[in-house]
């Protein structure tokens, strides 16, 4: 499965692109989390491997932005292990282990898409990274 | 079989010999499971505790030295955050949930206090009114920890024994000292360290006193008292503690910040606790599926919440739990890992005779409990201040509705339906703006996602709604919508006047 972005500009955020694309290239497209608003909307979603490349050309065809999954990023220096985040998620992307360690699971992540634990985190060591700003030092106000 | 007893002088000694038997808490319950009570007793000499959260009731005393030409502090701010300035000339507290007057809710007291801590250059900015014997009144510098004659801990309230379990069930997220809460019971937390905490497992206090030396931020402190809003009775005791933060580490001390709450300290706290007595024994082995906390509704925004039920800190810490038949995701505020490493770091040093353990010269007291705030306003509640709302249906004309505005001389007109349940809100405003555009149908207008209050409802919580929204009426409804009447900003700023209260 490969898990992309996509962006839906405000001049077509009212147009049935996804089904069009659903149905002519027959795909069963995994929706994980999408939001739409006046400004445009935007949808995280998994294709097949197999079709990834060939759906995501008709996407964009019909003016949707690709871009990159971001999951969020766990600052192992800052973060305390306390757990706060953990009871945020909602794909179980955030486990306790055995000695009350926290794993991260990048793959599960919703990222930019989801966004409730970062501001829960007490010592602030959850960030989404920009798209186009990854290589930006600091990220701190 | 109780007569075999020990005394700390003779733990002290067998520290010194290198040959002291200590444990960790959760290694003793262990023993006790696995070889029985008495064996583990006469086994083990010390077993130690810890435990790692936030713990807003923390600061640090600083003692600057004094300048030349002196000054008598009267307001003084460190990185932006005010610190206060109870004593004499130079000595400042800094209070870890003070916020940053250029980044508040984001950095405060508990970030500077770990700044110092780590060996950052902090900024000092201070005014005073001048006296014939400090007659300085401006002062602007920087300083480390190195430039501190005194730089110690001193928290008034740590360490609770345990805490309750919060959770929420109003339909928007709250922001709380207990961490951020998804609406309609969408998650759960919980704070403290349940069988690893060390009032839980000397809940007499045998061995918890004005004087142990604990573990501190990584340092070497000391129990000064009963902590404030110690609640013994209900099994929520708490420390007072004070420690030397020149010496701590920052892995064991950090600043921190609660979204829409405010910045706080987490702190390390070790207690050792010497087995004295057979019973110390028994108590030490206490687990977590004895240890019991209130689930509490924190969706209720008042001093005595609903309380939701009762789970184990063994159910807490599997991270699940059940809230009205609903499995619910809890998460632990305070770190589990770190309460751990500090009883290991605890049993470790006092092995290697780095730790010696002290009794205490005054026990804690154990027969109080924690009184609520007297207050000498009544409460009022939104049923007295309420009036009848002016009401209006969906299918009105923009201009009948702005007739209504004039006759009646309000702002506000609630949309009902005919049974009398609210469907929106329309202010004079929506409608200068309908006119202004041409519009003629309140439908194309009315606010539909409408703030709303109740009856039973403090005045203060609505007042708080309407500022959170920026909106200056929230219409009063029962349990099944029906509106009862509405509230305005002007109702409420009269009772403000002191009117209300003649």
């Amino acid at each position: 499965m490969v898990r992309v972005l996509l962006k839906f500009p405000e001049k077509i955020a009212s147009k049935p692109i996804t089904a069009e694309v659903i149905m002519t290239q027959k795909v069963s497209l995994n929706i994980l989390a999408a939001h739409v608003n006046q400004q445009g909307g935007e949808m995280l979603v998994e294709i097949p491997s197999d079709q990834a490349e060939k759906v995501m050309e008709e996407f964009q065809k019909r003016g949707v932005i690709i871009e990159p999954h971001r999951p969020v990023k766990v600052d192992g220096e800052e973060c305390i292990e306390c757990g706060a985040c953990y009871s945020l998620c909602p794909v179980d992307a955030i486990t306790f282990q055995e000695d009350y360690s926290i794993s991260f699971n990048q793959e599960k992540c919703l990222g930019s898409t989801c966004r409730l634990c970062v501001d829960a985190c007490p010592a602030r060591a959850i960030k989404v990274v920009e798209y186009g700003k990854e290589n930006i030092e600091g990220g701190k106000p | 079989m109780f007569k075999l007893k020990r005394t700390v002088d003779e733990i002290n000694e067998k520290i010194k010999r290198g040959n002291v038997q200590v444990v960790t808490v959760e290694e003793m319950k262990e023993l006790v499971e696995s070889s029985g009570l008495e064996v583990a007793f006469k086994e083990i000499d010390v077993v130690t505790t810890g435990t790692f959260g936030a713990m807003c009731s923390s600061g640090a005393v600083i003692n600057i030295g004094h300048t030349d030409p002196p000054i008598k502090i009267q307001r003084a701010w460190i990185n932006d955050v005010e610190v206060s300035h109870p004593g004499a000339a130079v000595d400042l507290y800094i209070g870890a949930t003070q916020m940053s007057e250029t980044r508040p809710f984001e950095y405060g007291g508990g970030h500077v206090i770990e700044d110092l801590i780590k060996g950052k250059e902090v900024e000092l900015r201070a005014i005073a009114y001048g006296t014939d014997c400090y007659p300085r009144t401006r002062l602007e510098t920087t300083l480390t920890k190195d430039d501190l004659n005194q730089f110690i801990l001193v928290n008034f309230r740590n360490c609770y024994q345990r805490y309750v379990c919060a959770t929420n069930s109003s339909d928007r997220i709250l922001y709380t000292y207990m961490g951020k809460l998804l609406p309609r019971f969408g998650n759960a937390t919980f704070s403290g360290a349940g069988e690893l905490n060390p009032l839980v497992n000397d809940p007499d206090y045998e061995t918890i006193g004005v004087g142990t030396r604990i573990f501190l931020g990584g340092a070497q402190g000391y129990i000064i008292g009963e902590g404030t809003q110690h609640d013994p009775a209900n099994g929520f005791g708490t420390l007072m503690v004070r420690g030397d933060c020149k010496k701590m580490s920052p892995e064991f001390i950090q600043g921190a910040a609660f979204t829409k709450y405010g910045t706080t300290l987490y702190v390390g706290i070790g207690v050792p606790i010497p087995l004295l007595n057979e019973g110390l024994a028994k108590k030490v082995s206490i687990r977590d599926e004895e240890i019991f906390t209130d689930i509490v509704d924190y969706g209720v925004p008042r001093r005595d919440r609903p309380k939701l039920g009762r789970v184990s800190y063994k159910e807490l810490k599997s991270g699940k739990i059940v809230i009205n038949d609903k499995t619910v995701k809890v998460s632990p505020l305070s770190s589990l890992k770190k309460a751990r490493k500090i009883a290991e770091t605890l049993k470790k040093q006092i092995a290697e005779g780095l730790f010696y353990l002290s009794a205490p010269v005054e026990r804690l007291p154990l027969n109080v409990s924690f009184k609520p705030a007297k207050q000498t306003r009544d409460l009022i509640y939104v049923e007295a201040l309420m009036h009848p709302a002016v009401t209006c249906s969906e299918n009105d004309e923009i201009e009948e509705v702005a007739r209504k505005i004039i006759t009646h001389s309000v702002n506000h007109i609630v949309v009902v339906d005919e049974e009398g349940k609210l469907k929106g809100i329309v202010t004079s405003w929506d409608i200068t703006k309908a006119v202004a555009s041409g519009l003629k149908k309140l439908e194309e207008i009315v606010v539909r996602r409408v703030i709303t209050t109740t009856p039973g409802e403090l005045v203060e919580v609505a007042s708080r709604k309407m500022t959170e929204h920026n909106i200056s009426a929230l219409p009063v409804i029962d349990r099944n919508r029906k509106v009862l009447g509405i509230i305005t900003s002007e109702d409420i700023a009269r009772i403000v006047g002191g009117k209300w209260h003649g």
